[in-house]
């Protein structure tokens, strides 16, 4: 079965908040068996950058949107890290295991004693993929970012927006998304290399680098011109019309772009009024009247008629969707994007399908995400050789548990673990 | 150093993916892009070129000898074929492992891999749309939000729709690669890649957010994206620093880096959501902080705080940041007329059989004569 084209490789996931669990969401999503590692003290921040009694008694841990849709079909268990036992755990979990992936802030690791060198004593051809914002190597790559610290300082702001403006952002934390798409490449490349030879290496990947192929447009100018390209917002240099026009109802738009004579013939042809506008050289210099002109045409219009109108006409429009009308896009419902799934705690919730499938059907969800520590007894019992007592054993000691634990209460050790 | 020593780069012959050929018979920006993953790391890629060439050769912005910059990103490491038959074309296909297409690539009985990059997919009521890579960012709900409070929305520039799907097609086509390695798969596969879908990867957290809260962001202005604040670009003495300030501890170094202690301990400001409902008091004294102020120094001294805080560099100033020159984040493109342009390297290296840092860019049918006749 295609869908399962990772089936045999096992990646431990010891990633935190968006770009890595994302990054490793696609090798499971592929049929990979990956298992995340987390504690109850040092639990993914993505469910919560704090916990309180209360938040821990209304399990909160449970309730993140954002935490269950990277996690899905991975399996999950606890290990205190900070134990020499716990340590000792996951070093027979690397041993089985082709990769590792973790974004930790720079001296986690060796902190723990859980460097490369360390995993690779446990596993010789192991691969250690490690995703900090600004890579593992050079004078920042200690320095610390969110997403939206990621997309500053690749330069893509100066690309966007009108110059009298500051630089602009995209924000939705684009570092992150980007992150984690560039690691599943990274990770699947040493995979194959390590397919092929055995052999295991360090990958670093650097989120900051992975946003300058979306601003190669300008760096590329600037590369062969020696000038970045002027911020002109929706004006196209040769393309008109060319912009966002404010349709009927509250915040409806539509994305028009005319790309050449025959689009602007149809368009022609739908909006009778724009006759009056001659041919591209006309329309360039007349750009603001027409989009009035645009503007005025759309206002009584709903938005998504208009798409459908136009495009089957052959011309580039299309509405635009927020975050709630997303969800019931009527393409994405053809295509069964959304897959809704029963995940414990919060219930029905949907699902994003791979953007790549391998025939008709989207590649099937297997599972929603686990609870913390959902598959404590099944890995450590069938992956690690554990018996029921010794998993007891580490559950009374706090090295393992099912639900977070505020800082420092970790039960005394009993004496005989 | 999140690693320890002794794991610089160890150069050895061919690549990570040297036994991978791909054969791109679209040549566009998506292809383009997902074949230059390959290229990067050592797999033979043919672009099969008409013989006016790939659309890619005619993207602005050209050198001064005529050639375009962004082909040339795109296209380095690989060999271009051009002026052939159906036979050539034939073999060519039968050497391939990967076969890279579009939705005007005709169907064709093959052996590999064959991944196809649309706008829409090949299913669905926009299956037939008329695409770009703004439409994606307007059907992902992330145009609505960017600009300015009145409106309207502000398109996102250049190609990244395209790029963002051309690393789904390397994802995919890989995966079924090292499927067929590990004797998961063997038979030929057919892979479909959607540039929209690629582009939900942006925005699925909030779907899922506000399918749960009933909640979705309106746009509040430049740089302005609730619930964080401060979250922007902000003009310096000499420049730009980007901020993110989220949690407590952050937000009490902040205020001592700019000397703002009278907002230190304000309780409404001890949250991201209660700064921006105040930000009519605290941006003003920001701003005028800031412009007293050199971004660079800022920028180490709040990094030294372990304040999330970012220069954004210009484009000139982008090759010059010592981060990026010691890691080669940019390499060199040859061209066939001599010229040498700066590109992107690819963002992830691996240690033991690391990329290729720029390279040559073949001309239109350069490699005709090796795979031809």
């Amino acid at each position: 079965m295609s869908a399962q084209a990772l089936q045999g490789i096992r990646i431990v996931d010891l990633s935190m908040g968006w770009a890595g669990p994302l990054c490793a969401r696609q090798m499971a999503d592929l049929g990979a068996d990956v298992i995340k590692v987390e504690s109850c003290e040092r639990f993914d921040w993505w469910r919560s950058w704090e916990a309180t009694p209360e938040w821990i008694e209304d399990d909160g841990a449970e309730k993140s949107a954002a935490f269950n849709m990277v996690n899905r079909n991975k399996r999950a268990i606890t290990l205190d890290l900070e134990d020499e036992t716990g340590r000792d755990l996951l070093l027979q979990l690397v041993s089985t295991a082709h990769a590792v992936v973790e974004n930790y802030s720079g001296g986690v690791l060796p902190k723990l004693r859980l460097t490369y060198d360390h995993l690779r004593a446990a596993q010789p051809n192991i691969i250690l993929l490690s995703m900090p914002p600004f890579g593992s190597t050079g004078p920042w790559a200690e320095f610390r970012a969110y997403g939206s610290t990621v997309e500053q300082s690749s330069g893509l702001p100066h690309l966007n927006g009108l110059d009298a403006d500051p630089p602009t952002m995209h924000h939705v934390a684009y570092g992150d998304p980007m992150g984690g798409l560039n690691g599943g490449a990274a990770l699947l490349t040493a995979l194959y290399h390590q397919t092929s030879s055995g052999e295991g290496q360090f990958v670093d990947l650097s989120q900051v680098e992975s946003l300058f192929s979306l601003a190669a447009h300008g760096i590329m100018t600037y590369s062969a011109t020696g000038q970045a390209p002027a911020r002109t917002g929706n004006v196209h240099a040769t393309s008109a019309p060319h912009g966002v026009y404010r349709c009927a109802g509250e915040e409806q738009w539509l994305l028009l772009q005319i790309f050449d004579e025959t689009q602007w013939d149809a368009l022609c042809s739908q909006a009778p009024v724009l006759t009056k506008f001659g041919a591209s050289t006309d329309r360039l210099a007349r750009r603001d009247e027409l989009d009035a002109a645009l503007n005025t045409w759309c206002a009584n219009q709903d938005a998504f008629e208009l798409m459908e109108r136009l495009q089957g006409q052959g011309i580039p429009a299309v509405a635009t969707h927020n975050t709630i009308s997303l969800l019931s896009d009527r393409h994405l419902e053809y295509r069964g994007y959304w897959q809704w799934l029963d995940r414990a705690v919060v219930g029905r919730q949907p699902n994003p399908s791979t953007p790549y499938r391998f025939g008709a059907q989207p590649i099937a969800i297997q599972s929603p995400a686990p609870t913390l520590g959902q598959h404590n007894d099944e890995v450590l019992s069938d992956v690690l050789g554990l018996d029921e007592q010794a998993i007891e054993r580490l559950r009374s000691n706090g090295i393992i548990g099912e639900k977070p634990r505020m800082p420092g209460t970790r039960p005394p050790r009993s004496a005989s673990s | 150093m999140a690693v320890t020593e002794g794991h610089g780069y160890t150069s050895r012959m061919g690549g990570a993916l040297h036994d991978i050929t791909v054969v791109d018979l679209a040549g566009n920006i998506a292809t383009s892009y997902c074949a230059k993953m390959f290229a990067d790391y050592g797999a033979q890629v043919v672009n099969v070129e008409p013989t006016e060439g790939f659309s890619t050769r005619q993207l602005a912005p050209f050198t001064a000898g005529g050639e375009s910059a962004m082909h040339a990103y795109l296209h380095t490491n690989k060999k271009s074929v051009s002026g052939y038959s159906a036979n050539d074309l034939q073999d060519l296909l039968d050497d391939a492992s990967l076969i890279l297409g579009d939705a005007q690539t005709p169907t064709f009985d093959h052996d590999a891999i064959f991944t196809r990059v649309t706008w829409y997919g090949s299913s669905g009521p926009y299956a037939h749309y008329v695409g770009s890579d703004a439409q994606c960012f307007a059907l992902n709900a992330m145009l609505p939000n960017i600009g300015h409070v009145a409106g309207p929305p502000l398109i996102p520039t250049g190609y990244q729709a395209q790029i963002v799907a051309g690393k789904n097609a390397y994802v995919a086509s890989l995966t079924q690669l090292l499927g067929r390695k590990l004797g998961n798969t063997t038979s030929a596969i057919d892979i479909e890649v959607s540039t929209f879908e690629s582009m939900l990867c942006l925005t699925e957290v909030g779907v899922i957010g506000a399918y749960n809260t009933g909640l979705t962001p309106t746009r509040m202005g430049i740089n302005r994206f609730p619930p964080t604040y401060p979250l922007g670009v902000f003009p310096c003495q000499d420049g730009w620093l980007g901020l993110t300030v989220l949690t407590p501890g952050q937000w009490h170094a902040f205020c001592d880096l700019l000397d703002m202690p009278d907002f230190k301990h304000v309780d409404l400001f001890q949250t991201a959501v209660g700064r921006l409902e105040a930000v009519d008091v605290i941006e003003p004294v920001i701003r005028e902080r800031l412009l007293t102020r050199k971004a660079e120094a800022l920028f180490y001294a709040g990094q030294q705080a372990r304040i999330p805080l970012a220069r954004v560099p210009t484009m000139a100033e982008l090759f010059q940041v010592d981060q990026f020159q010691q890691r080669q984040a940019f390499g060199e493109a040859r061209l066939s007329d001599g010229t040498t342009l700066a590109v992107p390297s690819v963002p992830f290296r691996l240690f033991a059989t690391p990329p290729n840092f720029g390279g040559p860019v073949a001309a239109l049918g350069e490699h005709t004569a090796e795979f031809v006749g």
